[in-house]
């Protein structure tokens, strides 16, 4: 039993933040070049759980908290899922399919250039081939092209029933990422912004939310961490524990992003700051294989 | 990275697991001050003599000198088989005991190790006075060099088991006229000194647990002193990191207990129908996981580098917080018959009361995110 990092889950840590910090800072998340997404899959993030590199879920989740620190694409989710558990290589659209949308309209996230999209039905992950030149336009969350897709196509079922697990817990990666961010762009304005000759971050009342901030990172950051090695052992209680690291990184994102906002004052509200990309991006996050109750609750049939 | 525990390691709690089974008393621990610390040696001592006390302890002093990683599991073991809360032993053996292997003499630890390990002297804890709680420096006891003695005067508050500890860690001013951190000692207070006076304060749930403790010229030798004269905030810390760090494992550990036993109770009384209490049980169920998963990061930390890492203190938080709704949900789930509660009963509305312990002592949950902000987040200091 050991959950600390080795040495080679440390540099590739280091190697996916310095690239994250010069390639693709949160604060250009709202107009990323076009070429981004062809220089993600090139540094071989969605493949990473693939038979050909072998790594392990528990790696591959702290490489994704790290996107998802940078509000990533959330096309990566998507994608990694596919890459792993189908046989389709390439760019995978993210599908929101829970529940199930037997008539209307489909959300699809990051549909431009996908050949396909995949999403969460109850239990199973389900894939299906997405019409050409489908263009995502960002609609809530600013840093997330959105398409929507009418009539629903047919989705075929991957089968494994851990694509499901892999699918939550990448979200699950993404969301504590956003939460990380959230609580670092709190924290960096609270020791810089100076109220009554002080910093903000002085004030035990601003001080605490910060830590809050911190300990719902850290909280959810340890069940990711050990829900990506259950996950790793085919642990019987994996799916608890994937739901678990699910529903706490969830709401990390949410709680942190709404404290950020509150710690930077009038300036938190505006279009013009970064806090509310993180709070859009983690009500984003909420719809991507949230956690089931009975699953949690240990009541699954 | 992985959760597997290794082979020897499974053989390990599967002897745990034997010995518990068949040695956990049906008992409970009595309620009355005099039989419970009666109870808790005799359950020491058992312990003791079973080779189950001081598992990751130095074996020079009596413990085992296994791994930290078995010491959680035989807690696992412990909360599981639901054997006796530690009780009167918790000071010495929590972190009176590990802050005398990191910082006493050899003569210290040889006499006292092993007689807490035995459960032959109970410890109690002198940090709090009237006038110093969260601000710990504001210590005013005062300890006078007269040869090789120190003349004691002044009080403490809060003592959790002082009307039957035979030890105490007190933490006192040494220098005279000294300021805050500076100036102030660790030692090894003997109960039984003449000039102590003991008076017993009685809790909100009706339990004798504390006590304020006065000191009139109790003279002490001067080599109680641990960790070097004028070292006391040194020493007090590290007391406080166990206090706060691995010291609070078997209630970490012991919360995975109770979150199933609440969600069994809830299913077989059909309260798990309620949604609202079946939302709650979830997030427990949830937040207990990640505690458990938390833990283990920590000792892994531990094992690796020798000390928890600077996330202990979030998971100290964590627990106490958590902890409380655990107890309230408990109290949820019983329902009217709380009304009911007597002093002198030992029961869940008990726990609940004296579970407001959990965000006040050793570090308020104040002074615990005050903590937080400033190591983990770099923020600026208040005090």
């Amino acid at each position: 039993m050991d959950l600390t990092l080795d040495s080679e889950q440390e540099a590739l840590l280091a190697v996916t933040a310095d690239w994250c910090r010069d390639n693709m800072p949160l604060d250009q998340a709202r107009d990323r070049p076009a070429a981004l997404w062809t220089e993600l899959e090139a540094m071989g993030w969605t493949a990473m759980t693939t038979p050909a590199l072998g790594l392990s879920h528990a790696t591959e989740a702290l490489v994704f908290a790290e996107l998802g620190r940078h509000l990533a694409p959330v096309g990566l989710i998507a994608t990694a899922v596919a890459a792993r558990w189908s046989d389709h290589s390439g760019k995978t659209a993210l599908a929101l399919l829970d529940p199930y949308p037997e008539a209307g309209r489909l959300r699809i996230y990051d549909p431009d250039g996908a050949g396909n999209a995949l999403g969460l039905v109850g239990h199973m992950v389900a894939m299906a081939v997405l019409p050409a030149d489908l263009g995502g336009v960002a609609m809530l969350d600013p840093s997330a092209p959105l398409a929507h897709l009418e009539p629903v196509p047919p989705f075929e079922p991957l089968g494994d029933p851990r694509s499901a697990l892999h699918l939550q817990l990448l979200a699950a990666a993404f969301a504590l990422g956003c939460a990380d961010a959230a609580r670092d762009m709190a924290a960096d304005y609270a020791r810089v912004r100076e109220q009554f000759d002080r910093p903000i971050g002085w004030f035990q009342a601003l001080k605490h939310i910060c830590s809050d901030t911190a300990v719902r990172c850290a909280v959810a950051r340890s069940q990711l961490l050990y829900a990506g090695c259950a996950l790793d052992a085919d642990d019987a209680d994996a799916a608890f524990h994937v739901a678990a690291a699910r529903q706490l990184a969830d709401q990390a994102a949410i709680e942190n992003a709404r404290a950020n906002i509150q710690v930077h004052g009038g300036i938190g509200m505006t279009d013009e700051a970064y806090p509310h990309l993180c709070l859009k991006r983690a009500h984003l996050l909420s719809f991507v294989a949230p956690a089931r109750r009975e699953v949690i609750l240990g009541e699954a049939a | 990275m992985d959760i597997q525990f290794s082979s020897e390691e499974q053989r390990f709690r599967e002897e745990c697991r034997d010995w518990l089974n068949a040695n956990v008393p049906a008992e409970r621990r009595p309620m009355d001050a005099e039989a419970a610390i009666g109870f808790d040696k005799v359950w020491q001592r058992r312990l003791f003599d079973a080779g189950w006390a001081g598992i990751n302890w130095p074996r020079d002093y009596g413990g085992r000198g296994l791994s930290i990683v078995q010491q959680v599991i035989w807690l696992e073991e412990y909360a599981r088989a639901h054997a006796p809360w530690i009780g009167a032993n918790f000071v010495g053996v929590n972190h009176g005991g590990p802050t005398l292997i990191l910082n006493a003499s050899e003569a210290q630890k040889t006499y006292h190790l092993p007689r807490i390990l035995r459960g032959d002297s109970i410890w109690c804890q002198g940090f709090s006075e009237p006038g110093a709680g969260s601000d710990l420096a504001g210590i005013r006891t005062r300890g006078k060099i007269e040869g090789d003695e120190l003349v004691i005067n002044g009080t403490k508050i809060w003592t959790s088991f002082a009307h039957v500890a035979d030890w105490q860690e007190l933490v006192l001013r040494t220098e005279e006229g000294s300021q805050r951190h500076k100036g102030l000692s660790w030692v090894i207070c003997p109960m039984r000194a003449p000039g102590i006076e003991i008076r017993p304060i009685r809790k909100m749930s009706g339990q004798v647990e504390f006590a304020q403790v006065f000191y009139d010229d109790v003279r002490i030798p001067l080599e109680n002193v641990v960790g070097g004269l004028g070292n006391g905030w040194k020493v007090a810390m590290s007391t406080l990191s166990f206090e706060r760090g691995t010291g609070f494992i078997a209630d970490q550990v012991k919360q995975s207990q109770e979150i199933e036993d609440l969600l069994a109770r809830a299913r077989s009384s059909g309260a798990l129908r309620d949604d609202r209490i079946a939302e709650q049980l979830a997030q427990m169920r949830v937040e207990v996981a990640a505690l458990r998963a938390m833990t283990y990061r920590n000792i892994s930390e531990v094992v690796r580098t020798g000390q928890p890492g600077p996330e202990a203190s979030v998971i100290r938080l964590f627990t106490s917080e958590l902890g409380q709704r655990l107890e309230r949900m408990a109290l949820l789930l019983a329902g009217e018959e709380i009304l009911d509660f007597r002093y002198g009963d030992d029961d869940l509305v008990a726990d609940y009361l004296r579970g407001f312990a959990a965000t006040i002592a050793g570090g308020t949950a104040q002074i615990q995110r005050d903590i937080i902000g400033e190591r983990l987040l770099g923020l600026p200091k208040s005090r």
